[in-house]
């Protein structure tokens, strides 16, 4: 799986967004906020991958264990499933 | 094709359609080098009277059409002179302006035409539903243009801004400050979306600026003085620690 292209991210106020720019903008209307590890895995997801790989690499990179990385990818992945932004 | 002067911008309009040098005349300028200018195309004039149909249930004329789409090519090009359209109602009070925003429908006019209500000659509306921010020797302005909604509130001037405010319906009135970083995902709404890399990074650089500068506010109010009242106490003290 990866992530539609055409998105870029910003950061304001301390808060990084991600939003569509040009074409993609037509396709999806919105911004979505990404906190601490939204930010990691929605860069994870810039080329494909699997929720296995994302879920080693957030344990590579945060002192988190298993379970609390396996739900977070799993729950900003659904979110992202859900606004249609993920191509599988 | 005639000149206006925006936001302190000259802009070159090249329009189709003489019904927007009417609407306009109240900003027509005569003299000066233009900062810039616009111009629509057939094919985005087409495409906006189709995106109207939706909303409208009809096509909007094409002179409707023209004046959107010219408004919209002229936001595009603000934050290139550190503007930016951000779509609220504006009322100035004492000399300082307070904007309020909210979704379509909530009552944000409804709102402001309390403050007039409530002051008096004291209170004037800027604009009543799109007008630009600028940042100008470090203060964020407001400024009247003729695009303000179908009230038509504005004056051919500007203010500084004092605070923003997100207002939401209540069943009584009450308002709490909020933080920069909570206000974020609330003024996406409010903006025109950048629609490439340069202009985002000029608008999200001054909307980061904005945020630091202007305190932010919620306020849950009803249709009474009362709101005025609480809206007002609060943001003229806009400093006050969160």
């Amino acid at each position: 799986m990866k992530r539609i292209p055409g998105f870029t991210v910003k950061k304001i106020a301390g808060q990084n967004v991600a939003f569509p720019l040009g074409n993609a903008s037509k396709e999806f209307h919105g911004t979505i906020k990404l906190n601490g590890s939204g930010l990691f895995i929605w860069e994870q997801l810039e080329n494909d991958t699997t929720e296995e790989n994302i879920v080693l690499a957030m344990l590579d990179e945060y002192e988190i264990d298993r379970a609390t990385a396996e739900a977070d990818v799993a729950k900003f992945i659904g979110v992202l499933r859900n606004a249609g932004l993920l191509i599988e | 094709m005639f000149n206006i002067k925006l936001a302190g911008l000259i802009v070159t309009v090249n329009n189709k359609y003489p019904q927007l040098e009417r609407f306009c005349r109240d900003y027509i300028c005569h003299g000066g080098t233009p900062d810039f200018s616009v111009s629509v195309t057939d094919e985005e004039l087409d495409a906006e009277r189709r995106a109207s149909e939706k909303t409208l249930g009809k096509p909007a004329s094409p002179a409707y059409a023209e004046s959107v789409c010219v408004y919209r090519c002229i936001c595009r090009r603000l934050p290139e002179y550190n503007a930016f359209l951000f779509h609220a109602s504006v009322v100035e009070c004492d000399g300082n302006a307070y904007a309020f925003a909210a979704k379509s429908g909530t009552g944000k006019s409804t709102h402001t035409a309390l403050w007039l209500k409530h002051f008096g000659s004291r209170a004037r509306i800027i604009n009543g539903d799109k007008p630009i921010f600028r940042l100008v020797d470090g203060v964020f302005r407001a400024y009247g243009t003729p695009w303000c909604g179908k009230e038509g509130y504005n004056v051919n001037s500007d203010s500084p801004l004092t605070a923003l405010c997100f207002l939401e319906r209540g069943e009584k009135n009450e308002i709490k400050k909020i933080k920069s970083g909570d206000a974020v995902m609330r003024i996406f709404p409010q903006i025109l979306m950048p629609a490439d890399e340069k202009n985002a990074d000029l608008l999200f650089s001054l909307l980061d600026r904005a945020l630091t500068a202007l305190p932010c506010f919620v306020l849950k109010c009803t249709i009474s003085d009362e709101a005025v009242t609480v809206a007002y106490n609060a943001m003229l003290k806009g400093n006050n620690k969160i």
